[in-house]
């Protein structure tokens, strides 16, 4: 069983570009200045919460108005395990998609029993839940004022280090992503995208793997939380806020829900036109906000989408030509 | 082999199906047919595990299967395909009798391999089997709806189920593309020693491959036998006499 | 505590229930016959508080500019979600739920942002209008007469809305679609003009409630997702497209939020989460809604 050569080409082409995608971000900081290297980091950070959050909206059609509530979980995991003990960074680092991991197992079991607008509620309201309690435990997670100052290993300190240990992590998550997927599991998950009834009835305990890509959602979002607290050094309640839970889905849609790297591009266009933006005018979320219609109504795929899209029409016109 | 012992269900006050009993024996091919309203999908509904019965049962090779969830009833060896084209509209031919097989299989689990190992030749075989191994790769939506009522029921035939029930699988189709598509049905159901249990509209079409009838009217059993018994059935053509009125 | 004290937040917790019923039973009029959650319901409301302050301070200087401004304000939002609904809605009915929420998120950031265009960002109070402006007193205790006025208008609201479902052609539609939606379309109704007339009563009620509370606690950027959140707490209790659920939701909303606040006010908002929680656990469809 060999591929069309048309699928060929088209693999061939994701690895080039793969490749060069790679190189380009290695060789960045050789280039530019620290305030852009630092604003890529934040990009690629918010890349792989909105690819986190994508296999549950692209891939297994579950639309969640609360990812924010585990990117935060892992953020302060991660930043109260630095400010009140002296545990080494790497532990304290792993305890932020450990413990976001954990309560989306909690917070999952109870949401995937919905389906809908009323799953789609629930996980805001346990992301609003999330919220109150980092804004009102003052003692323990010094409320609004967040927690700020956090100590991180001196190697790191530097933008161009933390730059480079970011990228290794998120490279490696992606990887991760991408084979769960390509894999077995990642097909049942869209075929419950599809049609959750018809997957039910050939077997697939539909509720069980909602759960499981619930969870693995939340895993990836604590890490890109984890990541963000070191990359800040500071933690604030509204990492849980609806207001962060929306950009991450805009972020998807910006670059196409059913692509994998719709995310990625998403994230890099969004936070590149909001800097771009901002410095023109106080209405950036006007432009957003026409931005994403104009999207919804002309560019259905996203970004990444169109461009697949647009791949694919002239490989088969190569086709037919030949 | 297949067991229903006085199955009921009731939506408030109407009694959708009641008191049905049957049972098939291994490798038999029947029907149930009736006109609209019948019950036939409801009872459909209620063996497959979409709906939980009032009351009765319903054994499976003497095992109680009773009100279990479809995906328990799937891995017990039932497969049904559905009156509405049930298919995974984005994904292509070849995914969607894939992912049938990597249910089964229990392969689905698999979060490290890459999917596209699995099951590439039994997949084939099955496409191929329903006449639509040239139409793997493409998107399941857009197939002719013919072909989309046969994906549907690669889609089925991908668990490797012992008994099947197709909710009228030539629901929209042309005269002849139905009688192709039974004629095929017969061919896979009789190669793999299946037992077929389908419900069907049109009698005619009925008459050629089936080899036992029962007739639903208001949600029981009416008339069981074989197609010429049920043909000249006063009864049966009553019904379908007053509904062509 | 004494009876005064209890006496006042309930009544505190009945008018801000009163209030937000106006906006909660818009949002869930509109899921109830669209079956689309209009994340930009806030933001109506959110104008309909911007329209309120600009009409009484254009119209008169007095507070007689407020009655004004409660029957223009609400018609002007209705007539904007009217041709919202027309130009950007129409086209998004048969999208996924994702494309119909990032649609009307996208409203949200356009009509907050075209309101601190127009309106700034600071706070803007309206005083309450003659004849209610000053207090009453409750077992002793002063209590504002306009908040009285508040507590009467849920009912009248709801009043109006029932004998509209009840009795009128719309009404029926809106009953036959909220329960069936295949069959209302093969019953011959214009659908995509009863949706709009739909879609513009639920905006009136948003500029409805968010006219009248101007008075009490002013215009200002944000309000429009404070409310928003509130009314999903609101519609999950009360039930998805039920009148009374809404009704009956607002109530309990505005009550266990007061109490809420005199208990224990620093985690009083998460009260109405943890309900909202409890209901979509243990009865998804809502106290007076229906199982789908």
């Amino acid at each position: 069983m060999r591929p069309s050569t048309g699928n060929t080409e088209k693999s061939n082409l994701l690895m080039i570009g793969l490749i060069l995608a790679l190189v380009v971000f290695l060789a960045l900081p050789a280039f530019i200045s620290e305030g852009w290297i630092s604003l890529v980091n934040e990009m690629l950070i918010l890349a792989l919460a909105a690819c986190g959050l994508n296999l549950m909206l692209g891939y297994a059609g579950m639309v969640s108005f609360g990812p924010a509530g585990f990117y935060a979980v892992g953020a302060y995991a991660t930043a109260l395990i630095l400010i009140n003990t002296k545990l080494p960074f790497a532990l304290a680092f792993a305890a932020g998609p450990l413990i976001a991991g954990l309560s989306a197992i909690i917070i999952g079991w109870f949401c995937v029993r919905l389906t809908q607008v009323y799953f789609a509620l629930l996980t805001l309201a346990f992301a609003q839940i999330i919220h109150t309690i980092i804004f009102e435990w003052y003692g323990f997670t010094k409320g609004d004022n967040g927690i700020v100052d956090i100590p991180i290993p001196q190697i790191l300190k530097s933008i161009t280090h933390y730059y480079y240990f970011s990228f290794i992590i998120i490279v490696l998550s992606l990887i991760l992503l991408w084979l769960i997927i390509k894999s077995p599991f990642g097909k049942t998950l869209q075929a419950m995208r599809e049609n959750a009834q018809r997957a039910e009835s050939i077997g697939i305990n539909v509720r069980l793997y909602q759960l499981s890509t619930f969870v693995l959602s939340g895993f990836f979002l604590g890490i890109a939380g984890s990541l963000f607290c070191g990359f800040n050094k500071n933690v604030f309640p509204n990492y849980a806020h609806w207001g962060k839970s929306t950009e991450m889905l805009v972020v998807c849609l910006l670059g196409g829900i059913y692509n994998f790297f719709g995310p990625i591009v998403g994230s890099i266009v969004y936070l590149f036109l909001d800097k771009v933006i901002t410095a023109h005018t106080q209405y950036w979320p006007l432009v957003l906000g026409l931005i994403i219609i104009i999207l919804l109504l002309f560019l259905r795929g996203g970004i990444a989408g169109f461009i697949a899209e647009r791949l694919t029409f002239r490989q088969r016109r190569g086709e037919s030509a030949e | 082999m297949f067991r229903v012992e006085k199955l009921v269900k009731t939506f408030g006050g109407l009694m959708a199906v009641t008191q049905v009993s049957f049972t098939l024996e291994k490798g038999e091919i029947s029907s149930i047919i009736g006109p609209n309203g019948a019950g036939k999908t409801t009872l459909f509904n209620l063996l497959t595990g979409h709906l939980k019965p009032d009351s009765g049962t319903v054994h499976f090779k003497d095992r109680d299967i009773t009100a279990l969830s479809p995906h328990r009833i799937c891995r017990s060896g039932i497969g049904r395909s559905f009156q509405k084209t049930n298919i995974f509209p984005r994904l292509t031919a070849f995914d969607n009798v894939q992912v049938a097989l990597m249910a089964w299989q229990k392969k689905t689990r698999n979060v490290i391999q890459r999917a596209d190992r699995f099951f590439q030749k039994e997949t084939q075989d099955i496409l191929d089997s329903l006449g639509l191994g040239d139409k793997k790769e493409k998107t399941a939506g857009l197939l002719a709806h013919g072909d989309q009522r046969l994906l549907e029921i690669g889609i089925t035939l991908g668990t490797f189920p012992e008994l099947i029930l197709l909710d009228e699988p030539t629901a929209g189709m042309s005269p002849e593309e139905s009688y192709k598509t039974m004629e095929l049905i017969q061919q896979i159901v009789r190669s793999r020693n299946l037992t077929l249990l389908f419900i069907e509209h049109d009698m005619n079409i009925v008459f050629g491959i089936s080899e036992k009838v029962r007739v639903m009217h208001f949600g029981a059993i009416i008339a069981e036998g074989t197609p010429e018994a049920i043909r000249a059935n006063d009864q049966v053509q009553k019904i379908y006499l007053a509904e062509e009125l | 505590m004494n009876l005064q004290g209890i006496v006042i937040q309930v009544l505190s917790g009945i008018s801000t229930g009163m209030v937000i019923f106006l906006i909660a039973v818009g949002l869930s009029l509109v899921f109830g016959t669209l079956r689309i959650l209009n994340l930009a319901h806030g933001a109506l409301y959110m104008l309909g508080a911007y329209l309120c302050y600009w009409i009484s301070a254009l119209i008169t200087q007095n507070a007689g500019g407020f009655w004004w401004a409660l029957l223009l304000a609400p018609i002007g939002v209705a007539l904007f979600g009217g041709l919202v609904e027309i130009v950007l809605l129409r086209r998004i009915y048969d999208r996924e739920h994702l494309d119909q929420y990032l649609l009307t998120f996208a409203l949200v950031l356009i009509i907050g942002d075209l309101c601190k265009l127009a309106w700034g960002v600071e706070y803007h109070l309206v005083p309450a209008p003659w004849p209610f402006q000053g207090p009453i007193f409750v077992l002793g205790m002063p209590f504002p007469s306009y908040n009285i006025f508040l507590i009467a208008c849920g009912p009248l609201v709801f009043i109006g809305l029932w004998a509209l479902i009840r009795y009128t052609r719309l009404g029926k539609i809106i009953r036959a679609m909220t329960y069936n939606r295949e069959m209302a379309n093969a019953l011959g109704t214009n659908v995509p003009r009863v949706y709009t007339v739909v879609f513009m009563l639920g905006c009136w009620l948003a500029g409805l409630g968010g006219t009248l509370v101007v008075p009490t606690a002013s215009a200002m950027p944000g309000m429009d997702m404070i409310v928003l959140i509130e009314c999903f707490i609101i519609i999950v209790i009360g039930g998805l497209g039920s009148l009374s659920g809404a009704f009956l939701g607002s109530l309990i909303f505005g009550l266990v939020n007061a109490f809420g606040i005199l208990v224990a006010p620093r985690l009083a908002v998460a009260f109405v989460f943890i309900l909202m929680i409890v209901v979509l656990i243990i009865r998804p469809w809502g106290l007076m809604g229906e199982p789908e």
